[in-house]
C-alpha cells in the first residue's frame, strides 16, 4: 500500500517539474496579411508610442540587443543605421525595440539606449524600452535582430530577417539580399512584398526567466 | 644551437598532423580528425569536427530551430580531392525561455566524408579547413578556426589510433539511420501538417519521447512539444505550419526521434524521414481543432453532409448497388402505390442503421485507441474479399445465371436479392458499405469533422450523410408524380438487368484489386479461386430439384465448395506478414536471411562442437533490434567477417514471445530483446554483448 502512495507522491511532484519548467513556447507569431498587434510603450525619452495611432504611416519594428553579434554585425557595418535613415527620409516610423528582459543581455535603462543610439550614429525614430518582452512576444519574435514591417492600414506585411545571409560576419552583408530595405520600397509602391516571410536569424529574444 | 634548431624541425617535418588541428577558443574545444593514418588514392576517407562545448552551451544542427546558425565547414583542398556535405548527428532540443533551438551539448562530432582523387601523388595530402559556429548559452558567441590536417599517402590506407577509431565509430552511431518505414504528410485545412510514419507493428507502451526534428527552417514551426500518437499503425505526429510563405513542399524531411524502453534501459533512436505530401490525407488533428477558424458549424456540417450523401449516389462504388435498387424499382413501377412506399422506406431504414451502426463503431473505436480513419472496415482483406465474392453473386444474378427463390438464401446476397421489404432493408445496407470507401475524398471536411466531434454530432452527420444517399429513392417512392415519370415496364427491363451486371463485375474487379494492395499477389489467387467455387456450387445447385440422393450430394458439394472459397478468407487472415512485406512494410517481420533459426539444440550441438557461435534475439516490434541490424549485424563487412570466422548465425524471433526464448532469457536474467549474445570458439560461457551494437563491437569480438 505504501507502495502506491510513493508512486502517486512522486508522479505529482514529476508533475509539478514539468508545470513549472519554462516549456512554454511562444505563441506563434501574428500571421501576414492580418492586422498586426496593437501595443503602447514609453520610448528612451519617456515619450509614449501607440501603434494604434500610427496608422496612416508604414512602420519597421526592429527587435534588438546591443550586445549580440548578429545586432552588431549590422551597427557595426551601418547598415541598421543607414537603412534608418533611408526609412526616415520615405516618412517611414521606425521603432528599435529593446526587448530583453530586465537583467538580461541586451536589457537598458532609458540613458543607456540613448548613449547607444548616440555611440553608434543610430536614427530610428524611438527606441522603445519592452523591458518585459511584451512587443516581442506579442510579435513572436525569436531573436535579435527580428525585423517586421507594418503597412499605412495596419497590416503586418513582413515579418522575418534583416537580410538574406545568416551568418555573424560583416563581410557578408554587401552580398546579402537587404530584405527589410526592398519590403519598404515595395509598401512604399504600393506593391505586396515579395519576400513577406523569411527566416530570422540572430540571438536566442531573451525573455523574462520566470515568464509564464 | 643548431641542433636544437634541426631536431625542432625535424619534430614538425615528422609530426603526422602538420599544422594546427586544435583550436582552443573560449567556449568550444575543436579539433580536425581523420578515421585514418594514412589515404589511399582513390579510396574515401572519414574526417570529423569534434566540438568539446562548455557546459550547458551549446552549438547547433543544420536546422537550429528558431535562433542560432549552424556551423560551417569551408575546405580548402588539393585539385581534385572532394569533400561532402556535413553528415549532421542527431540533435537535441533546447528551450531558451521559450525559444526553441535545435543543437549540441557537451560534444559533438561533424562528419564529413572525404574523396581522393585515384590519380592523388605526393607524399602527404593536406586538408585545410575554416569553420565557424555559433555557441549559446543564454547569450550567443561566434567563434571560428583554421584547421589543417596533414596525412601520409601510401600504397593501402590504415585506419587511425584505436582511441580516434573509438571516436568516430560513436560519432556514426550518432548519426541518425535512414528510415526503415514509409511516410507521407496531410495537411490540414488550417494549413498546419500531420506526419505519418507507417511503423506498423510497433508496441506503443515501449516508446516515448517522440520528436520531430525538420530539417529546415520554414515549412514546420519549431514546437517545443509535439504530441505524437503510437499506435500498431505507426506514428502520428502532428505539426504546425512554419512561417515561410511557400506552399509546402512535395517531401517534408526531417529527423525522428524516438526513446525505446527496452528490457534494459532507455534506448534513444534517430530516423532520418522524407514524407511525401499526401493529397487525400487531410488531418483534423486535435491542434487544429483547437485553434481552427475555418470550423464548420454543425448545422453547416448537417447541410454538406445531406450533400455528399445525394453525390454519393453517383459515385462508382455505389452504383452498382444502385442499378440493382433501380431494376428492382423498374419492376415495381407497375404495382401499387403502397407497396412502392413500403419499399422505399425500407430502402431509407436499411441505409440509415447501417449508417448508425457504422457511427456506434466509429464511436466505439475512438473511445478505446483515439483514432479511426473512415474506410476502415476495407483495411481488413477478410472483408475486401467477402465484398468481392458479393459483387460477383449479385452480378451472376443480375446475368441471370440464376433466379433467387426463397429457399435459396446465402449471405448478404440472399438478403439483398430477396424481394420485398426486407430485400429493400438489405439493399439499402448494401449501399452503405460499399460507399464508405468512396465517401473520403470527396466528403473530407463533413467527414473530418464527424470524425472530430463528440458522439451525438459524429451520429448526426453520418445520418445526415445516410439520409442524402436514400433521398432519392425515398422521394421517388413516396410521389405519385415523380413515378408517372417512369418508363412503363417491358422487355427492356431484362436488358437494363443485364446490362447491369457489367458495373456489378467491374466492382469485384476493383475490390481484388483493393485486395492486392492488402495481401499482394498471392489474394488474387484465393479471391479468383473462390469465385470459381462458388460460381460452381451456384451451378450445381441449378441442375435439377427435388430430394433425390442425387440432388443431396450435389447440395453436400456446393457446400463444401462455399466452405472452401469462404476458407481462402481465413488463409488471408493467416498471412498478415505476407501482407505487410508486399505493401513496403518494412518492419513486418523478422528476417531470416543469411541466419539460422534460434533452437537450444542447434546452439548446444554448435557449442558443442567448438564452434564461434552468434545468437541474436529479436522481435518485428524492437526498434533498437532493427536499428543494430541495419547499422552493425548486417553490413558487407561484418557479414563477411562473419564468414571468415566460420561463425553460426542464430536469430531467435521473439515477437510472439516465443516460450523456448522466453525460458532462455530468463536464465540470462534478461526481461526482453534486444539481446546478443557470443560464444568465441571453444567457450562455453556465451558473452552478452551490449544492447547498442556497432560494426567494430563485432569485429573486436571476432577477432578477440
Amino acid at each position: 500500500m505504501s507502495n502506491i502512495v510513493v508512486a502517486r507522491r512522486s508522479l505529482m511532484l514529476g508533475g509539478a517539474a514539468v508545470a513549472l519548467m519554462p516549456s512554454l513556447a511562444l505563441a506563434a507569431g501574428p500571421d501576414l496579411g492580418k492586422p498586426a498587434p496593437l501595443f503602447t510603450a514609453v520610448d528612451s525619452n519617456g515619450k509614449t508610442w501607440s501603434l494604434a495611432e500610427l496608422k496612416g504611416k508604414v512602420v519597421v519594428i526592429e527587435t534588438t540587443n546591443h550586445d549580440c553579434p548578429y545586432v552588431r554585425k549590422h551597427y557595426t557595418a551601418k547598415n541598421m543605421q543607414t537603412q534608418q535613415r533611408e526609412a526616415a527620409a520615405k516618412a517611414v516610423v521606425w521603432l528599435t525595440s529593446a526587448s530583453s528582459a530586465t537583467g538580461e543581455e541586451g536589457y537598458v535603462t532609458a540613458s543607456q539606449a540613448n548613449d547607444l543610439t548616440k555611440k553608434r550614429d543610430a536614427a530610428p525614430a524611438a527606441v522603445l524600452l519592452d523591458p518585459q518582452s511584451k512587443i516581442a512576444r506579442a510579435y513572436g519574435a525569436t531573436v535579435t535582430p527580428h525585423m517586421y514591417i507594418i503597412d499605412a492600414s495596419g497590416i503586418l506585411v513582413y515579418k522575418g530577417g534583416i537580410d538574406s545571409i545568416p551568418s555573424s560576419s560583416v563581410s557578408d552583408i554587401p552580398k546579402a539580399k537587404q530584405y527589410v530595405r526592398v519590403g519598404l520600397g515595395e509598401v512604399l509602391a504600393g506593391k505586396p512584398v515579395s519576400d513577406s516571410a523569411t527566416r530570422p536569424y540572430g540571438c536566442s529574444l531573451k525573455y523574462p526567466r520566470t515568464s509564464t | 644551437m643548431k641542433r636544437l634548431l634541426l631536431l625542432l624541425l625535424v619534430l614538425f617535418a615528422a609530426g603526422p598532423a602538420f599544422g594546427q588541428t586544435v583550436v582552443e577558443a573560449e567556449n568550444v574545444r575543436a579539433e580536425l580528425l581523420a578515421d585514418v593514418a594514412a589515404v589511399k588514392a582513390g579510396e574515401p576517407f572519414w574526417v570529423g569536427l569534434r566540438q568539446t562545448i562548455r557546459p550547458k552551451w551549446h552549438t547547433y544542427w543544420k536546422n537550429p530551430g528558431e535562433s542560432g546558425l549552424p556551423t560551417e565547414i569551408k575546405w580548402t583542398l588539393p585539385a581534385g580531392v572532394t569533400a561532402d556535405p556535413i553528415v549532421w548527428p542527431t540533435p537535441n532540443l533546447f528551450n531558451i525561455g521559450g525559444v526553441i533551438n535545435y543543437g549540441y551539448r557537451d560534444e559533438t562530432v561533424l562528419l564529413v566524408r572525404i574523396t581522393p582523387p585515384a590519380d592523388l601523388s605526393g607524399s602527404s595530402l593536406k586538408l585545410a579547413a575554416e569553420a565557424n559556429w555559433l555557441v549559446c548559452e543564454d547569450v550567443c558567441i561566434p567563434e571560428d578556426g583554421k584547421f589543417e590536417l596533414s596525412l601520409p599517402i601510401a600504397v593501402a590506407a590504415t585506419p587511425a589510433s584505436a582511441g580516434t577509431r573509438a571516436i568516430f565509430d560513436k560519432a556514426r552511431r550518432n548519426v541518425p539511420m535512414e528510415s526503415p518505414w514509409p511516410a507521407r504528410y496531410g495537411v490540414a485545412k488550417s494549413g498546419d501538417p500531420t506526419l505519418i510514419v507507417e511503423a506498423r507493428g510497433l508496441k506503443p507502451d515501449t516508446i516515448r519521447d517522440v520528436y520531430f526534428f525538420p530539417a529546415e527552417w520554414g515549412p514546420v514551426a519549431s514546437l517545443a512539444k509535439q504530441s505524437a500518437q503510437v499506435t500498431a499503425d505507426g506514428i502520428r505526429i502532428p505539426l504546425k505550419k512554419g512561417d515561410a510563405k511557400a506552399a509546402l513542399p512535395e517531401r517534408l524531411a526531417g529527423t525522428l526521434v524516438l526513446t525505446e524502453k527496452t528490457a534494459d534501459g532507455e534506448i534513444r533512436q534517430a530516423f532520418d524521414v522524407s514524407a511525401k505530401l499526401d493529397p487525400s490525407f487531410v488531418p483534423t488533428s486535435s491542434l487544429a481543432a483547437a485553434e481552427g477558424s475555418e470550423q464548420l458549424s454543425l448545422v453547416e456540417a448537417l447541410l454538406f453532409a445531406l450533400l455528399g450523401g445525394l453525390i454519393l449516389n453517383l459515385m462508382p462504388c455505389v452504383f452498382p448497388v444502385l442499378a440493382m435498387k433501380a431494376a428492382a424499382f423498374a419492376r415495381l413501377a407497375g404495382q401499387g402505390r403502397g407497396e412502392m412506399r413500403r419499399d422505399g422506406l425500407a430502402y431509407t431504414a436499411g441505409v440509415l442503421v447501417s449508417f448508425a451502426v457504422m457511427a456506434a463503431i466509429v464511436v466505439a473505436i475512438r473511445a478505446s485507441v483515439g483514432e479511426v480513419s473512415w474506410g476502415f472496415q476495407f483495411q481488413s482483406p477478410v472483408f475486401s474479399l467477402l465484398i468481392a465474392y458479393l459483387f460477383f453473386v449479385v452480378g451472376l444474378n443480375l446475368s441471370g445465371v440464376y433466379e433467387i427463390g426463397g429457399r435459396f438464401a446465402s449471405v448478404g446476397q440472399g438478403l439483398a436479392g430477396r424481394g420485398g421489404t426486407v430485400g429493400s432493408f438489405f439493399t439499402g445496407a448494401l449501399a452503405v458499405i460499399v460507399a464508405t470507401p468512396c465517401t473520403a475524398p470527396f466528403m473530407a471536411a463533413a467527414l473530418g469533422f464527424a470524425l472530430s466531434q463528440p458522439a451525438p454530432q459524429t451520429v448526426a452527420v453520418l445520418l445526415a450523410v445516410g439520409l442524402g444517399l436514400a433521398l432519392p429513392y425515398l422521394l421517388l417512392s413516396i410521389t405519385p408524380a415523380l413515378q408517372r415519370l417512369m418508363p412503363r415496364p417491358g422487355p427492356w427491363m431484362d436488358r437494363l438487368r443485364q446490362f447491369l451486371a457489367f458495373p456489378m463485375y467491374a466492382s469485384a474487379v476493383w475490390m481484388i484489386w483493393v485486395l492486392t494492395q492488402q495481401t499482394g499477389a498471392d489474394g488474387v489467387i484465393y479471391a479468383l479461386g473462390g469465385m470459381i467455387l462458388i460460381a460452381f456450387a451456384i451451378w450445381l445447385l441449378r441442375i435439377g430439384s427435388g430430394a433425390s440422393p442425387a440432388t443431396w450430394l450435389r447440395r453436400g458439394l456446393a457446400a463444401v465448395a462455399v466452405l472452401l472459397a469462404f476458407a481462402a478468407a481465413l488463409k488471408l487472415e493467416d498471412g498478415p506478414a505476407t501482407a505487410a512485406s508486399a505493401s513496403g512494410g518494412a518492419a513486418a517481420g523478422v528476417n531470416f536471411d543469411g541466419w539460422e533459426r534460434f533452437s537450444r539444440d542447434r546452439l548446444n550441438q554448435a557449442v558443442a562442437a567448438g564452434r564461434p557461435v552468434f545468437v541474436d534475439f529479436t522481435a518485428a516490434w524492437c526498434i533498437t533490434c532493427l536499428v543494430n541490424e541495419r547499422i552493425a549485424l548486417e553490413t558487407p563487412t561484418t557479414r563477411h567477417a562473419f564468414g571468415q570466422a566460420g561463425v553460426v548465425k542464430l536469430k531467435g524471433d521473439w515477437t510472439n514471445r516465443d516460450a523456448e526464448i522466453t525460458s532462455l532469457l530468463k536464465e540470462l536474467g534478461r526481461a526482453g530483446v534486444p539481446l546478443y549474445l557470443f560464444w568465441a570458439p571453444g567457450a562455453d560461457r556465451p558473452k552478452i554483448l551490449p544492447q547498442v551494437l556497432t560494426e567494430a563491437m563485432i569485429l573486436s569480438e571476432l577477432s578477440r
